[in-house]
Order: structure tokens, then sequence, then C-alpha cells
């Protein structure tokens, strides 16, 4: 809050600095080149990504998302740094997704990260996925001290910053909410371009019946591994027309569509109410959405009205910034060089298990 | 239990004569006046025929726009009605409560016995101290918002009362762990699962230093071991998170419900240390 936090620890460069990032932890392969300026200001220089879309029905498994990052990276490295008019000799540092994520594809962009650290001899950077989501969502939305919900594919997490630490208030028990969302639209055969997420949403605007699901929160924890089990099992229900139109409102039959609207309607009154929580428990204002899930507008929409009753603020970006990128592991890992942080060639490791509150988070007060 | 349903103006204008005290994430919380009966009817022992007006806790699940308003409509309604079916079985099993004094329904309101104390989160260390994050004030805290700095007029059960003061800290705070224990066993052994247990919703009570569980509103019955170890969690989780450095609290907690839960502790304790180390909640390094 103005005026009453304590200084930053984060003085203003005397020189700017310059960073690329590499992001691979899931089917999307990222390259962003982001600059600090001497004035303290942020600018993105380039920001590239090539997501590794599979048929409809099917997932992405790791092994062929490994192979995807491995034959796209120089590809979308070399656009990265061409987009951002700038040399490799230029970096500061290189920056690369130390973890979450899947194992496979992480290692792939790892590896790429210590080829070119040694090429141009470059320091590395380790940055945590979350931490990268929170960092670009402040930078592009300016919030100040949000109460943060980060939710994508992998992840579902109520957080919220306290002393150098970005503590996690409720998450997912079980699966996340990204990934139940995808693996719906596979049981009912959406297409996974550009994202099962973005194809169920369109579908859900179409559809107007909800059916009843579990409402699962737990505390400030949901579960939604259950919401699954129960939206498939509609698929079989007598009720059922796999090419049911919606109009037809007078027949007692349930459509695609209105099974993806029940689930989101469901899913995200669960994650909006354990923000309200976590807003009311530590008496912030301030939500910021991150993560693949976040540039849903319907979960925008909700998660705004709420604030709204509250007298708060939302804060949300767009796919661009919301997806998986190259450009949030550059800027968290900037931020944390800048700091005197550096990744030895000798613990460049990835991980596949790394939480949000394991960072030191140095660069705030 | 004193039911007033079916009669929509008297609950609005009850509402409309409240204090509004907070407003939480859930619900907005008054503070009412009832009139004492001599009637019985309230199921509690207040027996004598009092001309003095009763304090009450209105809690009113107002409607929360950014849900369908079936789902709210229908979750609204289970809830109130399944926190007052809580709050009655506790009550029969001899947990310490708040006593319910009405329910509607179909407007949203619980009406609850007023306490009059502090929460366990203001009288513990670094709760009420709030870090930056939670300096905003505007807490969930349902009754007042006083810094926790005088502790002295709540004494803790057990006869004696044990003065809480920075140097004889560790035995009252243990004492204060040991009742909430105590509390959360009573309560599942009768089968009642808290759903939020924090400490911001348990209360020391002035009067007679009781430890009161509050906000039912999660609570449901359940027999089964899972639900009973993950409300631990939950607990073990606010503890964790609201009240830094203060794990070993967490253990005296567990003791005493341990003591308490006799036979039945040895399944709920296998299950704890599975959901602990369930998904993803804690990293799995090596």
């Amino acid at each position: 809050m103005p005026g009453r936090r304590r200084e930053s620890p984060l003085k203003n460069p005397s020189r700017a600095y310059i960073a690329l990032g590499l992001e691979g932890s899931a089917n999307k392969l990222g390259a962003g080149v982001i600059k600090h300026a001497v004035d303290g200001s942020t600018e993105v220089l380039s920001n590239v990504r090539h997501t590794y879309i599979t048929p409809p029905g099917e997932g992405f498994l790791p092994r062929d998302t490994a192979q995807h990052h491995r034959e796209w990276a120089l590809t979308v490295i070399k656009d990265a740094v061409a987009k951002a008019n700038i040399t490799m000799h230029d970096l500061d540092c290189i920056c690369y997704t130390k973890g979450p994520g899947m194992g496979a594809p992480l290692q792939s962009v790892a590896l790429v990260a210590r080829t070119l650290s040694l090429l141009y001899e470059k320091p590395l950077v380790g940055v945590n996925h979350c931490v990268g989501h929170i960092e670009m969502g402040r930078q592009v939305t300016g919030a100040q001290n949000p109460v943060v919900l980060y939710v994508s594919g992998g992840n579902t997490q109520v957080i919220a910053y306290s002393r150098q630490c970005y503590r996690i208030f409720g998450e997912t028990l079980d699966i996340a909410v990204g990934n139940c969302l995808d693996r719906f639209a596979r049981v009912i055969n959406l297409s996974n371009d550009p994202s099962p997420g973005y194809n169920i949403e369109q579908e859900a605007k179409k559809g107007k019946r909800l059916v009843p699901l579990p409402y699962t929160t737990k505390g400030m924890d949901v579960s939604l591994s259950g919401i699954l089990t129960s939206i498939e099992a509609y698929t079989s229900d007598r009720r059922y027309r796999a090419q049911g139109s919606p109009c037809e409102e007078s027949e007692d039959i349930i459509t695609p569509a209105d099974l993806c609207f029940s689930l989101q309607e469901t899913v995200f009154s669960m994650l909006v109410e354990i923000t309200e929580r976590a807003m009311a428990h530590i008496g912030s204002r301030e939500v910021l959405i991150v993560g693949g899930v976040g540039c849903n507008e319907r979960l925008q929409e909700m998660m705004g009205i709420m604030a709204q009753e509250r007298g708060g603020l939302v804060f949300a970006t767009d796919e661009r910034f919301c997806i998986d990128n190259g450009i949030m592991i550059a800027q968290a890992g900037l931020l944390s060089y800048r700091m005197g942080f550096q990744t030895p060639l000798t613990k460049s490791t990835c991980t596949q298990r790394f939480r949000t509150d394991e960072v030191h988070v140095a660069w705030r007060s | 239990m004193l039911s007033s349903s079916s009669s929509k103006p008297p609950t609005q204008q009850l509402l409309q004569s409240a204090d509004l005290i907070s407003q939480g994430a859930e619900a907005a919380i008054y503070k009412a006046y009832l009139r004492q009966f001599s009637t019985s009817g309230h199921g509690i022992g207040h027996g004598a025929a009092l001309e003095a007006l009763e304090p009450v806790l209105l809690k009113y699940r107002f409607r929360k726009h950014y849900r369908h308003l079936s789902l709210d409509t229908s979750l609204t309604r289970q809830r109130i009605a399944g926190e007052a079916r809580a709050l009655m079985r506790c009550m029969r099993s001899g947990v310490i409560v708040p006593g319910i004094r009405m329910v509607d329904v179909n407007e949203g309101v619980l009406g609850i016995e007023w306490i009059d104390g502090k929460s366990v989160r203001q009288i513990l260390p670094g709760g009420a101290e709030l870090e930056d994050i939670s300096e905003l004030g505007e807490v969930d805290e349902i009754h007042e918002n006083g810094a926790a700095d005088s502790i002295a007029d709540y004494g803790v059960s057990r006869g004696r009362t044990v003065r809480m003061l920075i140097g004889s800290y560790s035995t009252s705070v243990d004492a204060l762990m040991d009742m909430i224990g105590v509390e959360i066993a009573k309560m599942h052994l009768a089968d009642i699962i808290h759903g939020d247990l924090t400490t911001s919703n348990m209360m020391l009570r002035k009067q007679t230093s009781d430890l009161v569980l509050i906000d039912f509103g999660l609570a449901y019955h359940s027999t089964l071991v899972e639900d009973k170890a993950v409300d631990l969690y939950v607990l073990e989780r606010a503890f964790a998170s609201t009240h830094p450095d203060s794990e070993p609290l967490f253990a005296g907690v567990l003791s005493a419900y341990e003591k308490r839960m006799c036979k039945h502790w040895l399944p709920i304790k296998k299950r704890l240390d599975d959901v602990r180390l369930r998904g993803r909640k804690r990293s799995m390094v090596g």
C-alpha cells in the first residue's frame, strides 16, 4: 500500500539489463527478451511462442512434447533475438524454467539454456515457473500487492506475498483446473487448437442448462477430480445428445454446450469463492489472475463481480502473458539476477516439483 | 430450535434494525437483539424469564452475484440448513458451540448466540499483529478487532487462572492448545466435520474462558476417517500460514486430540500422514 510500503530492495539499475527467458514446462515453448532500463522501466523486446498441438481426444505426452521443444528451440530463440533487434552478446543472463512442470520438456529446454550459456559465456538463472507468472502479471497490470489466483493446466493456487515469500493460501487437493477442463474437452472431442480451454469457453457460451455437480470447496482449498468424474458421467446419461443443439429448450436433453457451461460455472464459482476467502482472510483488495485458465473471460468476469462487491480491483492479462511464455521467465529471472542471484552450471538442473513458496523473493520488501 | 421461516418481513426487519459487525467473504455479520421469552422453545437452559434483550449474532448469506442464480440459491439454502444442523448435533454431544436462536433458509439468515470474547487468532502471536499483507483491517473476524496486547482478562480453564503474559506464555498457550484439541475431538466423535478449522474460527469466551468453536458454515456430517484427517490438516495449514514459526503449537493440539479420541486416534493419525504426503501439498524432493 502506498505510503506504508517499505523501501524496495531493488534499486534502479546503473545500466540497462537485457535477459533472455526460455520456457518449456508444458506443451508451450516460449522465448522472450526483456529489458530493464536505467529509469526503472521494463520493456518487452520480444515474446515468441510455439505450441505443441495434439489431435482432438488426445493429450500431450512428455516424450512427444520434449521432441517438439527440441525441434523448435532454435527457430523460436532465433526469432525472439531477431525481433528484439539484439545479438546474443548483448544479453546479461539467460533465464530458464527450473520447474515445476513435465520432466522431459523441462530437461530439453534446460539443455538448450546450458548450451547457450556456455557458447556465449552468459550466466544462467533458474526460475520458478509460478513466480514467473506472478512477476509478469504484476509487471503488466501494475498491481501492487494482490492476492494471486494462479490457474493453469498444472497448477491451481491462491497465493499472497508475505515476508519475501509467495505463500500458498489455498490450492487444489488433486488435479489442476486446466487439467480438469482439458480432460473434459477430450471426453467430448473438442479440438486442442488453439487450446482445449478456449474451445470449452466458446462452447459454454451456447449452454443454457446448469446440471447439478458437486461443489467441493474445502476451506481455502478445492477438489476437482470428483467434478470431472461427475461431468463425465453425464455424457453417458440417457438425456445426453452429443450432437444436440441447445436451441431445443422444450426437450429434456443435455448437450455438450450445457455440460461445458455447467462445468465452467461450478468450477469458476469455487475458484472465485476461495479467492474471496483468501482476500477476506488477509485483508487485501486486489486480485491478480495469472496462468493459462486466467485468460478465460468468464472467469475474469466472475472475479470482477466479486471484486466489485468487495470494493476491490481485479487484474488480468491477455493470452500473450497469461499462457506460458518466455518473457515471464526472463522477467522473474532478471529480477533475481539484479539481486545477485545466479545458477551455477553444476546446479542448473530442473525439477518436476518446485513449490511457489520455496522461492526467496529477494527483490520485494 | 426457534424457527421463523415463512415469515419474510420479520427477518428483514430484524436485519434492518441490526448493526453490521463485519462483512466476511461468506456472509455479513450483524448484531441484533432478541427479546427473551420465558416459554421454553429455545432448547437451551435459559429458563428464567428475563426482560433483558438478548444479543444475537445474525449471519446473513447475501446473494453472490458472480454465481449462477440457481447454484447460488441452492448453495445458500444448503449451507444455512447444514450449519444449523451441525450446531445442533454438536450441542447434543457437548461440544461448546454457540446456541441457535433462529433459522430462515429462504432469506439466508441464521441467528446464533452472541459470544463475548476474542478469537484464538487474535490471542496467539503472529495472528493479530498481522504482517504487511494483512494490515488493511477488514479481517474475517466476527468480533471486535482489538489488538492482542492485553490478554490478561482471558483466564484459561481447568479451575486455575493462568495469565497469558510473555513470561508464562508456553504453559498458558499449551492449555489453550489443549482445549482446542479436546473440542475438536468431541466434535469429531460426534461425526461432525467443521470444514474450515482456522484459528479465526475459535473463540475464547470472556466470562468462562471456554473455547468455543464458531462458523460451521462449511460443516457436514461424516463418519469417514478421511474427512476427519483432512479437517485436522486444514487446521495444520491454517496454523502454519497464520502464525509463522508456531508449528509446535499444532503438536499440542494433536496430543490433546489424541488423548480424547482414544482408540479412534490411530486410523486418523495414519490417514493424516497420508493426507500430508498426498498430492502437491508437499515438495517431494529426492
